[in-house]
């Protein structure tokens, strides 16, 4: 992963910037550092469990529109906490030889393509002048894995761990929970415990797309440059969550008390070593959605969130060592999300606002005394239209269209597009055998994402902000993706 | 090679892959493996009509192939793939014999039947409840499964059970009850306190010779058809048609079945009116009564 | 004159018997008897324990014996359904009920045979409760509790079919409804012997089913009010 961040910033650049790109570098660095490696698929996608098929008897199809998207039948399976509710569901009616265990890998071709790297004139020599060039790369590669369990300790109290590598095998959990079901014999009661994916309508790790550029919502992950942010609202956090929904999940909500570190372990602020250690403060989330029956289209949802959240600016240390975060300031994000049915036409529509505090915006320790003048609290705003069309069951056809727009700069002296993201993403995913025992899809996949100014969220190309400079410079990346998607 | 003329190239060769993917799969159903396809239906098209919905049987093959057939299987007669690990074994659709019904024994349940089993799911087997999907969706289902037997062409589904008021819970009507259940001989199945262990329980076989247990009252489960005092009455005055289950219709009068529903109550680890008069008779009167079984005269007093 | 007188005598003759022939329907005068034997080892069939119904026990001095391939004297093969299967001519509707009853926890006949729509009539003769349970495939499954006591169960079944009949409570007990759509039929005895009778002249297709040995079929043809024979022989395994 190293060579995709060259060494240190621009030399070419005044101080200032040079500070704000490495502060952006790290915080890109920490942000996809922390649950995927750069030069290959994000790798926590092991939503589709073919052990619960197995464990049941029903085909994929009955809980995932397309694995590992889930329809409103896996919803309440879920919800209910893995189980069905038949008197089926504890572990001695298996098998003996039943394990709730399932893994995922994608070994697949791809190819990124990234616009505007500053490379050198000759290359080999690192002394010779810095030029702006195409990065391209391909070739047969693996994704990471995931290696997933998840069901019913007993009755009504259900737990999911996953412990998930990267492509070179290097791992870390994922998500580690135990869950309280059903407290009271109420669905409206659920108490989880652990590292854990937020309740978010639209859910990064259950969805269909794998690539670089693809694999990820932009929105999910985005920070205005500038900000020492590593909040992603697709990154699992660690905490508590009360949850509960009714019989049907038709109505849904959830309230989580989180450590505001970004889901880390070992009191610090990254699932992997070398993470910043974090502060003693907490986040919180709130999320709830409604379906409503619309006859032969199907359910059609729709939802709102809101994330409060601090981060620290600076760090108690001792002789310069770091021991706890301080400082915290605090940011938002908020927002509404659908999930419409048109009978096999699906449409995930998200909007999303986002708010730093100005110190948190621009980096600055929040007791070095008042901001500078042109330093703002920064703001952005976007979204997402997503949409699928189910051919069958075992045919999908998908598309994606993102844009995310800065409102508020985090110094009033950068571009007002700076860090502007448009991003495009087209594919299908073709299941040969739609099995209760193992499951495997045929993905292709071309996604394409623009940036201003900045690294794209891919991490792909030199990992370097782009030439020429100034900060109104467009990065185009693009990923292919072939691959074989398989879990057992 | 550009990133436009990369584009262009990955559209059109995926165009061209999906057209092939797309014409044979239109050829064969891609289920379990390439080769099996859903199975004919014996009749063309039927509609179901629950409430206000109208199902249709060709949305509800869709749905079919989505949700069921892992179990149920391509063509309907319950050998979906998963079945072999299943017990019980999935219902056999091609035969038209259904275990809750609201009709009598041998004749076609009525499409709410169907409806309240997909509905409502079936506890202690792999039948899950599908009330997450809407009701839309569940009645495009009842009008395919209907599609997979000839009977459904020929025959109108039988007239739903008339059930009568329930009549008052008093100790009066359990002890009949309880002394029905003696002379119809329940309990040589169910067992004299209804723990399904009675003489005949381990030979019992279902109609595709399965061995099979009769339900035992003291699990406290839910029953297969339902869980109120009307879903208990009709369980044991239509039967459950493919199981030992008979239809006790034709010997018991509908005022007397609700004594026998408020006896089987007691015999249930559960609260209710019936087990607190029952357990008060019982401190008081517990050593007149005599046990259930082959050697009663009648059961209690 | 010889000659003509003779030819009207031939044709008074033979217009009185045409007119015979026509003032009649075919009257079926025709019999197809034989006998059901095997060759093989037939398997031995087993005492049956009814020790978990004392009330039918003690009806038996001996325990009965199981019937799924019943044999007699001279390898005879007893409760074969013999049945006019093709070529049916002549037959009526059925204008009686049969009746079928469960006496000592057994079935009396063990096969049954009967027509479509014909009234069957089931009766419990003893001091225990059965439920009667008609395995149909074809025609609807139905099983109906029938304590003592009880008046018979009036039924009767609309397609042809080989229906298996049982009682859950008492597992021994086997029988058989064979649902025909034709009155030319018999059911061998002991000595495999059976009779259909009535039949008109015809070219017939008959059927011998045994519960155990599935079907075999001959051709025989009716000509007049003559006897024909036609013999059936399974091959029984000792299984």
């Amino acid at each position: 992963m190293s060579k995709w961040f060259a060494n240190g910033a621009d030399r070419n650049l005044g101080s200032r910037a040079r500070t704000l790109f490495t502060c952006a570098l790290l915080i890109l660095a920490a942000v996809i550092c922390d649950c995927r490696a750069v030069s290959a698929l994000p790798a926590t996608k092991a939503m589709a469990i073919p052990a619960f098929a197995r464990k049941y008897g029903l085909p994929c199809s009955a809980c995932h529109t397309a694995w590992p998207e889930l329809n409103n039948f896996g919803q309440v399976f879920r919800d209910n906490g893995y189980q069905l509710m038949n008197d089926r569901d504890s572990p001695i009616w298996q098998n003996p030889s039943y394990f709730p265990i399932t893994f995922r890998i994608t070994p697949n071709w791809h190819r990124e393509s990234t616009s505007n790297q500053p490379v050198d004139s000759i290359p080999g020599d690192g002394t010779s002048a810095t030029v702006s060039h195409n990065v391209t790369q391909a070739g047969f590669d693996l994704s990471g894995m995931d290696l997933w369990s998840a069901g019913t300790l007993y009755k009504n109290i259900s737990f999911q761990l996953l412990p998930s590598s990267d492509p070179t095998a290097v791992w870390h959990f994922e998500s580690a929970w135990v869950r309280f079901d059903n407290i009271k014999g109420s669905p409206w009661l659920n108490l989880k415990v652990g590292r854990f994916e937020l309740d978010n309508l639209v859910s990064e790790k259950r969805f269909l797309f794998l690539s670089n550029n693809g694999g990820i919502y932009q929105i999910y992950h985005f920070n205005v440059p500038g900000s020492i942010n590593d909040f992603g609202y697709g990154d699992n956090q660690i905490g508590v969550e009360l949850m509960g929904h009714s019989a049907n999940s038709y109505t849904r909500y959830s309230i989580s008390l989180l450590s505001s570190n970004e889901g880390g372990v070992g009191l610090t602020n990254s699932v992997t070593p070398g993470g910043n250690p974090s502060s003693r403060s907490f986040d919180g989330n709130l999320a709830f959605s409604q379906a409503f029956n619309a006859g032969s289209w199907g359910l059609e949802r729709v939802g709102a969130f809101a994330y409060i959240g601090q981060r620290p600016t600076f760090y108690q240390t001792s002789g310069g060592t770091q021991l706890v975060g301080l400082g915290n300031e605090p940011f938002y994000r908020v927002g509404f999300a659908g999930d419409f049915f048109f009978k096999n036409l699906e449409l995930l529509p998200l909007f999303m606002h986002g708010h730093d505090n100005a110190y948190l915006g621009n980096g600055i320790a929040s007791n070095s005394g008042p901001l500078p003048s042109t330093s703002r609290a920064p703001s952005f705003n976007g979204g997402f239209l997503e949409a699928h069309y189910y051919v069958s069951p075992q045919l999908v056809f998908l598309g994606r269209f993102e844009k995310i727009n800065v409102g508020q700069q985090a110094d009033i002296g950068n571009p007002g597009n700076f860090g502007n993201v448009t991003a495009y993403s087209v594919g299908y995913r073709y299941y040969p055998i739609m099995f209760s025992r193992a499951g495997l899809a045929w993905h292709n996949e071309y996604s394409i994402s623009k940036s201003i100014g900045i690294v794209p969220l891919s991490g792909d190309g030199t990992g370097l902000p782009p030439l020429p400079l100034p900060n109104s410079q467009n990065v185009w990346s693009s990923s292919v993706f072939i691959g074989f998607d398989f879990d057992f | 090679m550009t990133l436009k003329k990369l584009a262009v190239t990955f559209a059109l060769g995926s165009m061209a892959l999906v057209t092939v993917g797309a014409t044979s799969m239109r050829a064969q159903s891609h289920v379990n493996s390439p080769d099996v396809a859903l199975g004919t239906p014996s009749v063309d098209s039927t509609e179901s009509h629950i409430g206000a919905v109208t199902g249709h049987a060709a949305e509800g093959k869709k749905l079919y192939r989505r949700f069921c057939i892992g179990c149920h299987g391509p063509d309907g007669n319950g050998l979906g793939m998963n079945a072999a690990w299943i017990d019980p074994k999935p219902r056999d659709f091609t035969e038209a014999t259904f275990k809750c019904r609201s009709t009598p024994t041998g004749t076609l349940p009525t499409d709410d039947d169907l409806y309240d089993a997909i509905t409502r799911g079936f506890v202690t087997t792999n039948m899950p409840s599908w009330r997450p999907l809407t009701p839309q969706q569940r009645a495009d289902l009842v009008a395919f499964v209907k599609t997979w037997s000839p009977r459904w062409a020929k025959e109108k589904s039988g007239t739903p059970l008339n059930i009568p008021a329930e009549t008052p819970i008093t100790i009066e009507s359990i002890l009949h009850g309880r002394q029905l259940f003696q002379k119809l001989e329940c309990w040589k199945c169910h067992g004299p306190q209804g723990h399904g262990d009675g003489p005949s329980a381990s030979t019992l076989t279902d109609s595709k010779d399965n061995p099979i247990r009769p339900y035992d009252f003291s699990s406290g489960s839910r029953f297969m058809c339902g869980v109120t005092n009307q879903d208990l009455y009709r369980i044991f005055m239509t039967g459950l048609d493919g199981s030992p289950m008979p239809s006790f219709a034709d010997v018991v009068k509908p005022e007397e079945a609700w004594d026998l529903v408020h006896f089987l109550r007691t015999l249930q680890p559960l609260k209710s009116q019936e087990a607190d008069l029952w357990q008060t008779y019982k401190a008081a009167h517990g050593a007149d009564i005599k046990p259930i079984g082959p050697d009663a005269a009648a059961g209690g007093q | 004159m010889r000659t003509r007188y003779f030819l009207a005598l031939t044709t008074a003759v033979l217009l009185g018997s045409g007119m015979l022939v026509f003032a009649n329907p075919p009257a079926g005068s025709g019999t197809i008897s034989g006998k059901i034997t095997y060759t093989g080892t037939a398997p031995k069939m087993k005492p049956i324990d009814m020790s978990k119904e004392p009330s039918c026990a003690k009806q038996h001095a001996t325990p009965v014996m199981t019937e799924n391939v019943a044999t007699g004297p001279g390898n005879a093969l007893a409760w074969v359904v013999v049945y006019v299967s093709a070529g049916d001519q002549g037959s009526s509707a059925p204008s009686q009920a049969v009746r079928y009853d469960q006496k000592g926890c057994q079935y009396i006949p063990h096969v049954l045979p009967l027509q479509i729509s014909q009234q069957l009539q089931i009766y419990n003769d003893d001091q225990t409760s059965h439920n009667i349970h008609p395995l149909a495939k074809v025609n609807s499954e139905w099983n109906k509790s029938q304590p003592p006591g009880s008046p018979p169960i009036d039924t009767k079944y609309d397609k042809a079919e080989f229906i298996p009949v049982k009682c859950n409570i008492h597992p021994w007990m086997h029988g058989y409804f064979v649902v025909l759509n034709t009155s030319h039929y018999a059911v061998s005895g002991e000595d495999g012997s059976f009779s259909i009778k009535g039949l008109p002249p015809g070219k017939y297709t008959l059927t011998a089913w045994q519960e155990q040995y599935s079907q075999q079929t001959q051709d025989v043809t009716i000509s007049g009010s003559e006897t024909k024979t036609a013999n059936f022989t399974f091959k029984v395994l000792p299984y």
